[in-house]
């Protein structure tokens, strides 16, 4: 009687994308550029984007850092406690690639190898104005995962 | 004994209206949760408590932190005082005494000389 209507949640979704952002180690470069997002300069509230303290109240995950051996499970546990749709951003090229760290014998990263990402954001460090840039084609992917989940009815986690 | 209203001067106590206020609250916090998500994968990391992504600490003194950390640093610098207090406190009866008899005797001396 009182379930929550997955179709009706779904429909709110488009209007504004919520991030939480994981450092998996990164060296507070690209963090600091995501911090600059918030700054009047910046500003991505006014686009309804938003950095969430939850990984519940998230649609997208921005990961910043190459994915220590430390880090791994963790990321997958805060991946899996996104609810769904929800996309992955990567921000900054130690999460692409690996970068300078590409070889270091203490990395289970880039994060491709732990999680499925949807949108790289390159640089050392990304400008803001790349890192919205990325969030925005995030929210093309998320609309397509929203599609998804309504024509198989809802329910599941993409 | 029989269970009635204990009036306080402030406002009552009764049993029977903290079982209904406790059998609301309840009702309410079910409201709330059969309202929520029904699609979480029961036994996965999705089903546990958000813990910073780290694994939940099974033991609840894990959990806790304790309020001793709030004046880590000045216990830290008088350790040598507190060592020698701590110390002092060995449980046994007769040193508790032996303590309570020689500070008697300096008071004494202090009032009578």
């Amino acid at each position: 009687m009182f379930k929550m209507d997955i179709k009706k949640e779904l429909g709110i979704l488009p209007k504004s994308i919520w991030a939480f952002h994981c450092n998996s180690g990164s060296c507070n470069g690209c963090d600091i550029e995501i911090v600059a997002l918030l700054t009047p300069r910046y500003d991505i509230e006014r686009f309804g984007m938003k950095l969430v303290g939850s990984p519940r109240h998230a649609d997208a995950l921005l990961v910043t850092g190459p994915v220590t051996k430390y880090m791994t499970d963790r990321l997958r546990r805060i991946y899996a406690q996104i609810p769904g749709p929800k996309v992955v951003v990567v921000v900054g090229n130690c999460g692409a690639s690996g970068d300078v760290f590409y070889k270091s014998y203490n990395l289970d990263g880039p994060v491709d190898n732990i999680l499925p990402v949807d949108v790289y954001v390159h640089g050392c460090p990304p400008r803001p104005e790349a890192i919205i840039d990325g969030v925005t084609k995030a929210i093309v992917k998320l609309e397509e995962k929203r599609k998804e989940l309504l024509e198989s009815g809802g329910g599941g986690n993409v | 004994m029989t269970i009635g209203t204990l009036y306080t001067g402030f406002g009552y106590w009764n049993v029977y209206a903290w079982i209904m206020f406790f059998a609301i609250g309840a009702l309410v916090v079910l409201f709330i949760r059969f309202t929520g998500r029904s699609d979480y994968e029961k036994g996965t990391y999705q089903d546990e408590v958000f813990y910073g992504g780290n694994p939940v600490p099974q033991d609840g003194e894990d959990l806790a932190v304790p309020a001793s950390s709030s004046y880590w640093g000045f216990t830290k610098a008088l350790a040598s005082f507190y060592e020698v207090l701590v110390n002092l406190h060995t449980g046994i009866l007769s040193d508790y005494m032996g303590f309570l008899i020689v500070t008697a005797a300096i008071i004494s001396l202090l009032i009578l000389l």
